[in-house]
């Protein structure tokens, strides 16, 4: 806890903040051009449309922005040189785990925000039906644990190599990956962590060529895609901190 | 009592034995100077002590326990160091700086001020670090590493890349850390006049080897006085001297003889003067530290 207090502590002027507000900004605007752009029949799908959408928009926005979160966290330690200090007064494991924890946290209320603001604005829209709580918190926890798992990659990389640039590259191309894997088959989708943001999306479309409709429904997550989502979470902590630990200063 | 002893401490990087069967003996109380070239070791030993570079083989005891994964921690709390360059964090301040070893360490807060005041730091704490200089950033790590009033201070080339103020500034601070607080210093540098300077025990490495290890007096003891002759006829001279039971060498065109009496060396020179040998010249020499070192690492004094 003493740790996980101190990576906040650590973390001040390192606008943190701003990246926050820069991901809530840029999905706001993602989405309110998306339903400037739709008419009324489009809208008429609401909530289902926002959701669908939303976790299009995560799989292009939340691999670069968990990368970036990662990198400003572990970075400080590099430029600073502080590992050869910090590691005779805490276990490197502890120190992985603050860290990690650190990026839990603030994906999670960075996330809780984001799914209160697509809410208010959903309500604001004046969306029909009944406001999907449930589906919102879900929905809400998976984008969680997806970024989690990709958080924990690229704490990895951020902690593996001094120089930045690796842990970005990969951040970059997790975006490009995240969107393009939609495409995919789903076998092939299950092997591109980013993917699983689309993966595990809570609303299913179908278009229909012949009529050219589109129509959404409501779908749940496989049991199996859950499975494997805690696979990759759980070789990434590991191979990551196995790396950081046993790395010598 | 010794405060850190190893035992046959050895560190392998690839094929190169980097710090070969060191036994380390350092007593309590003591500032003990750990000298040695350039990539002669010194850091990885000092690391190896913190626990953060893990030996090959032997063994290490500090405080009189044995150090091993376990207790690692717990040891190290009476442990403050400074390895290499100094670590901090650039965009805090040096009180929020320390504020975080603090709390890592569970000292008083009040630690904080008494630190800043022992590296005559207290009016700049409240600036950012990336914006002090090196000097500065050294003596900022200096504190860090005085805030518990560890029983053991370990500091790894702490005058590097200071100017020649900075320098005299951070040995005056070090010099008074076992009167004032009671503290065991190891010292490493590879300055023999930094050490000379400093220490009162001295343990010199030559690629990781331990070449020397014993009180600052008695490396002092080594440079012992010497004569050396110079003649017209040097192998001649040297043959009249062996007839006299004077034991010498060639050195560099010298004859170098061990101190004679007055009325000996009188006798000599005028038994060569009788001999038709001309003497050239005849100097009194002293080894100096610079010399031993020398010979000790094959390497100059500053590498």
């Amino acid at each position: 806890m003493k740790l996980l207090k101190l990576e906040f502590f650590k973390c001040r002027h390192r606008k943190i903040l701003l990246v926050c507000a820069a991901v809530l900004a840029v999905e706001l605007i993602w989405m309110g051009a998306f339903f400037t752009r739709q008419d009324a029949e489009d809208l008429k799908w609401g909530w289902m449309l926002l959701l669908y959408n939303l976790s299009m928009v995560d799989a292009i926005i939340l691999p670069i922005s968990v990368a970036t979160l990662a990198s400003r966290n572990c970075e400080l330690e590099h430029k600073g040189g502080t590992w050869k200090l910090l590691e005779t007064m805490a276990a490197p494991g502890q120190l992985y785990a603050a860290k990690l924890s650190w990026g839990a946290l603030v994906l999670a209320v960075l996330l809780i925000i984001r799914s209160a603001l697509f809410l208010a604005v959903g309500m604001y829209q004046g969306f029909q039906g009944v406001i999907p709580w449930g589906r919102f918190g879900l929905f809400t926890l998976i984008s969680w644990a997806v970024s989690i798992m990709v958080y924990a990659l690229q704490q990895g990389l951020s902690l593996r190599f001094t120089n930045q640039a690796a842990a970005l590259v990969c951040g970059i191309a997790g975006s490009f990956l995240g969107i393009l894997s939609m495409l995919f088959p789903p076998a092939l989708i299950r092997c591109v962590p980013w993917g699983y943001y689309g993966l595990l999306a809570l609303v299913d479309m179908d278009w229909d060529a012949a009529t050219r409709i589109t129509t959404f429904s409501w779908r749940w997550p496989e049991g199996a895609d859950l499975i494997l989502l805690f696979l990759w979470a759980a070789v990434f902590l590991a191979v990551g901190r196995t790396l950081f630990v046993r790395k010598e200063v | 009592m010794n405060i850190i002893e190893t035992h046959d401490l050895c560190k392998q990087y690839g094929n190169t034995l980097r710090v070969a069967h060191l036994d380390l003996d350092v007593p309590e109380g003591s500032i003990y100077g750990f000298l040695g070239p350039n990539g002669a070791g010194k850091s990885t030993t000092l690391k190896m002590i913190l626990g953060l570079v893990r030996p090959t083989a032997g063994n290490i005891k500090v405080l009189g326990k044995k150090m091993d994964g376990a207790n690692r921690l717990s040891i190290l709390r009476q442990v403050g160091s400074l390895i290499e360059s100094p670590s901090y964090y650039g965009h805090l301040t040096g009180e929020e700086n320390l504020r975080i070893i603090q709390t890592l360490r569970g000292v008083p807060e009040r630690n904080i001020r008494e630190v800043l005041q022992i590296v005559r730091l207290d009016g700049q704490r409240g600036k950012k670090v990336a914006h002090y200089s090196l000097g500065m950033k050294q003596r900022l790590g200096l504190a860090a590493a005085l805030l518990g009033y560890p029983k053991l201070l370990i500091l790894d080339e702490p005058t590097n890349g200071l100017d020649p103020a900075g320098i005299q500034e951070m040995r005056e601070l070090i010099c008074e850390l076992p009167g004032r607080f009671g503290m065991t210093v190891v010292v490493s540098s590879h300055l023999l006049s930094e050490i000379d300077q400093m220490a009162d025990h001295v343990a010199i490495i030559r690629e990781g080897e331990l070449v020397f290890q014993d009180t600052l007096e008695t490396l002092h003891g080594r440079s012992r006085h010497h004569l050396a002759l110079r003649t017209t006829n040097n192998p001649v001279a040297q043959a009249i001297l062996q007839e006299k039971s004077v034991s010498c060498r060639e050195e560099e065109g010298y004859l170098i003889l061990p101190i004679l009496t007055d009325e000996l060396a009188a006798q000599l020179t005028r038994l060569l003067a009788e001999r038709r040998l001309g003497v050239i010249r005849l100097e009194e020499r002293q080894k100096s530290l610079e010399d031993i070192f020398l010979e000790l690492t094959g390497k100059a004094a500053s590498l």
